[in-house]
């Protein structure tokens, strides 16, 4: 086992992998920018060291400057997290070549999947099926519109390298193709360095169910069943769930078998993921293979919940060598668990991304929810980076019981400073359409402008009343209880 | 009727006879964040009202929030329509569109690409064209 590891990330998901390296009693080493000084990462880890200015360019994505750092500390793994470096070949291979374990699959099964043209062609080999697309080989944006015609319209228009929904447009009209075209372009060469494209037919209603698989590198693969992840704003999910309430287990049964052989074409190593589209329901519905994220997700801890397995504990004892503690048969599902993305953004505004102080920050606690997050009451979002904060998973015996336990520690979740999606979270929770699992990828399309006109902004004469209380000289200087700042019958 | 209480440390008890509950509030008194049954309100205790702007002929466009300035698509004179793109902006990985709210000329531009700009920094001013013959209400 290592002694020593350096996490090559920043916010919930770094503070979620120092944990772990506690637990197993490994040094671990954070790595920060100049906006994360007192970040919680950086407060958490057993050291930390700077790497960069706040721009990413220059710190969580700067190769050069987290190996110097990892080689400096003695740093004998590297955790990617997810995002940042988490998918990119080359500083997978400058690792190994530092010799420093990169926490994840080799660099050449990256390489491949991380290219969707290559995926597509392994999973096709693999006998799993694929949506229809085409990637060609002349570029430009006359050949790529050309490209979309062909594969017949609708059709997505993404980024070859990169993931998260960063520069994917839907056209469904042929007007909209060469500016669609030439905005992924521009954030595909802005987010991956990366300006190839790839034009894909759009699916109608499908739902996105992704398998979580882990191999060891002792030939060994399992899935640790499914994640829906429907709910997704611009690409970007925001509700994941596991079980499905699409897939019945004979289906379950398929698609993990779809992923595994998926894994096993590829020769993969370490926890990955296998998206599907999945068009219907049951026994009878059809899937394809989509993508592979070739690296733990945000949404892991739905299948650690419902699993009851430690996903970056089984990374880090693979990466050092250790056969998967577990075989397939070892693996069941008990109970469901809902995870909500906590984002700094305006549901009002468009879900506008917020910077700013956390004036005030209190995580519930109560049974049955877990809360990752990477922030702490006064501490700064900074503008530099993704807007999600924090992650809240429920956990319960049936899927009602897990939404009622995730509704309840949503309203026992106080953010203030800055403006966050949990009024949003929970409108979308309450929906008929959630409640019932009747979901696909465009649920937020059609169902968000309902739900964000249900959150009204004008203050309740309690809340008036409390904010006036809160400005009284009297509560402010003592802060403590004091009958006589007790405000009786306060109108707003 | 409610009856509010501090309970310390920005926690509020708020209880009106019939059924009480939690809430929570930080922030200086003319933009008082409070928490209350998984709503988030900032209320501006100084005042009863936000003044409306008035029917100005000059226009400066902002930046919503903390941004950097990815290029600007105008120039100073320049006749634009109501939706064309004046400049865009890049934040949290994301571009962010600011547009003409209504047609006009473009007065001044006040910021460059590559600039960190802040939320409520004029970034670009319009103005209505000589002769207001476009002029709305």
């Amino acid at each position: 086992m290592f002694r020593r590891i350096l996490i090559a990330n920043r916010g919930e998901i770094a503070v979620r992998v120092i944990r772990a390296c506690r637990e197993l009693g490994i040094e671990s080493i954070a790595v920060y920018s100049d906006a994360d000084a007192g970040a919680l990462h950086t407060s958490l880890a057993d050291r930390a060291v700077r790497i960069g200015p706040a721009a990413a360019a220059e710190s969580y994505l700067s190769s050069d400057a987290i190996l110097a750092a990892a080689r400096e500390m003695g740093a004998e793994a590297v955790h990617p997290g997810y995002g940042f470096l988490s998918e990119h070949h080359v500083f997978a291979a400058a690792c190994a070549d530092a010799g420093i374990v990169f926490i994840g699959p080799p660099a050449n099964v990256i390489e491949r999947m991380g290219s969707k043209i290559s995926a597509r062609q392994l999973a096709g080999q693999a006998g799993v099926p694929v949506v229809p697309g085409d990637t060609p080989a002349d570029q430009s944006d006359e050949a790529i519109a050309a490209a979309a015609q062909r594969v017949g319209l609708p059709v997505i228009i993404k980024p070859s390298e990169g993931g998260g929904g960063i520069g994917m447009k839907t056209v469904r009209d042929a007007s909209e193709l060469a500016a669609s075209i030439a905005q992924a372009r521009r954030e595909a060469v802005a987010s991956f360095g990366d300006g190839t494209l790839y034009v894909e037919r759009l699916v109608e209603r499908p739902r996105h169910v992704e398998f979580q698989i882990i191999a060891d590198a002792h030939g060994h693969v399992v899935h640790v069943f499914e994640r829906e992840c429907s709910i997704q704003r611009r690409h970007q999910k925001v509700v994941e769930e596991t079980p499905s309430t699409a897939v019945t287990p004979a289906l379950r049964q398929r698609m993990g078998a779809a992923a595994v052989a998926v894994a096993k074409a590829a020769g993969y190593q370490n926890a990955g993921t296998v998206e599907f589209l999945l068009e219907g329901t049951g026994d009878a519905a059809r899937f394809y293979f989509l993508e592979m994220n070739t690296r733990l997700q945000v949404e892991h801890p739905v299948t650690e919940q419902v699993a009851s397995v430690d996903l970056v504990r089984a990374q880090i004892q693979v990466a050092s060598g250790e056969p998967l503690p577990w075989t397939q048969d070892d693996l069941a599902q008990r109970g469901h668990a809902i995870e909500v993305r906590i984002y700094a953004e305006d549901p009002a505004r468009d879900h506008l991304p917020q910077a700013g102080r956390l004036l005030l920050y209190r995580q519930p606690s109560m049974p049955g929810i877990r809360v990752d997050s990477g922030v702490t009451e006064g501490g700064e979002i900074p503008v530099h980076y993704d807007p999600m904060i924090a992650k809240l998973i429920a956990h319960g015996d049936t899927r009602e019981a897990a939404r009622h336990r995730a509704l309840a520690a949503l309203r026992d979740y106080p953010i203030l400073g800055i403006r966050t999606n949990v009024p949003f979270l929970i409108e979308l929770l309450e929906h008929p359409r959630f409640i019932s699992g009747d979901l696909d990828t465009g649920f937020l399309d059609t169902e968000g402008a309902a739900l964000r006109a249900r959150l009204s902004d004008d203050p309740p004469p309690d809340a008036l009343a409390v904010a006036a209380i809160d400005s009284a000289p009297v509560g402010r200087a003592t802060d403590q209880p004091d009958p006589w700042a007790t405000l009786r019958g306060w109108r707003g | 009727m409610a009856d509010v209480t501090p309970l310390g440390n920005g926690r509020y008890l708020v209880a009106d006879g019939e059924k009480q509950s939690l809430a929570y509030a930080a922030g200086p008194a003319d933009a008082r964040w409070v928490f209350l049954n998984g709503r988030v309100y900032v209320i501006n205790t100084n005042r009863g009202d936000t003044p409306r702007k008035g029917q100005d002929d000059e226009l400066a466009l902002a930046s919503p929030m903390p941004a950097k300035v990815a290029a600007v698509k105008v120039s100073v004179g320049q006749q634009v329509s109501r939706g064309d793109v004046l400049i865009m902006l890049e934040a949290m990985k994301m571009e962010l569109p600011i547009r003409a709210p209504r047609d006009g000329r473009v007065k001044s531009i006040a910021c460059q690409v590559g600039e960190l700009v802040q939320p409520g920094t004029p970034l670009v001013e319009l103005e209505h064209e000589p002769g207001g013959e476009k002029r709305e209400a």
